[in-house]
């Protein structure tokens, strides 16, 4: 799958948590690009990018209960009518559109009779909108609340979390997270050093047997209801 | 926890301890998450499995 993850922040070097994002991009399939570092946007390329990725990800810290200036103009000038909806080819229909937004306020705020009143999914129903019109597949949204406060295992669980929404397979079940972490885990043995491999493959040999037994307890299970249904 | 879990955490949490970058260790550290799930999910199915099984008025 092909990740295309489009960022918006006038001041990106200064903010800390897109850094962190940055840094905390999957190796592959992702390509990542910044609005607001372009002059001009050469369209015929951006609509390009678009046209070749499977999930388009649109990540900014929340301004008044919205994108940045960046994103807006981005949407406007990429995003033409014919090129989304116009020529009734849908060059965008099916693919996913994901949104990993910042906020200054807490989870609680975003929400009515929270401090600020609206949910987060309230804020984006622009956003929502387009991807409605251009047939494409609305993700749940990925927030990240108030990244200053969060302490370290926050943040490591962040980094992994961020990782899989950009690449996991939707929607995100148990199902979904055992093929993800079992199609990275090779890899992820093979860069250990060689005295911790033998223990990497041994943790993978107990996750493969767990996910069998999952599955064969669930399909006994299903017999089950079927039997009962008879 | 079964036994066989607390095995893997404990071995997936040492291989965590000693890796030198950040991502490599959130990693670890999220399988580890993925263990306990599944650890979890495993004895919910054995559970319903059991208690589904248990019909004394198809006896």
């Amino acid at each position: 799958m092909k990740t295309l993850v489009l960022v918006s922040h006038p001041r990106l070097t200064d903010s800390t948590s897109q850094q962190f994002l940055k840094a905390s991009l999957p190796a592959q399939d992702v390509t990542w690009e910044h609005l607001e570092s372009q002059e001009s946007f050469n369209v015929a390329r951006e609509q390009d990018q678009l046209r070749q990725a499977d999930r388009i990800i649109l990540q900014f810290p929340l301004y008044w209960y919205a994108a940045p200036a960046g994103l807006k103009q981005w949407e406007d000038e990429v995003l033409t009518r014919t090129f989304v909806y116009g020529d009734h080819r849908f060059p965008l229909a099916d693919k996913e559109l994901g949104i990993v937004v910042t906020t200054g306020m807490p989870e609680k705020a975003f929400q009515r009779g929270g401090a600020e009143g609206l949910t987060l999914d309230a804020a984006l129903a622009p956003l929502a909108a387009v991807a409605s019109r251009a047939h494409m597949r609305w993700l749940p949204t990925f927030p990240i609340y108030q990244f200053g406060y969060l302490e370290e295992p926050e943040k490591l669980q962040l980094v992994v979390d961020y990782q899989r929404y950009l690449t996991q397979t939707q929607p995100d079940s148990l199902e979904q997270r055992q093929a993800w972490f079992g199609h990275r885990l090779p890899a992820m043995i093979d860069q250990l050093p060689p005295e911790q491999q033998a223990t990497g493959r041994l943790i993978q040999a107990e996750l493969d047997q767990q996910k069998d037994d999952i599955e064969a307890l669930a399909d006994t299970l299903a017999m089950i209801k079927e039997q009962e249904d008879d | 926890m079964t036994e066989q879990a607390q095995w893997l955490h404990s071995q997936i949490e040492t291989l965590a301890s000693q890796q030198v970058h950040f991502t490599d260790r959130a990693f670890w550290l999220a399988l580890d998450k993925l263990v306990t799930e599944q650890d979890q999910r495993n004895s919910q199915l054995q559970g319903e499995v059991d208690g589904r099984s248990w019909r004394p008025d198809r006896w």
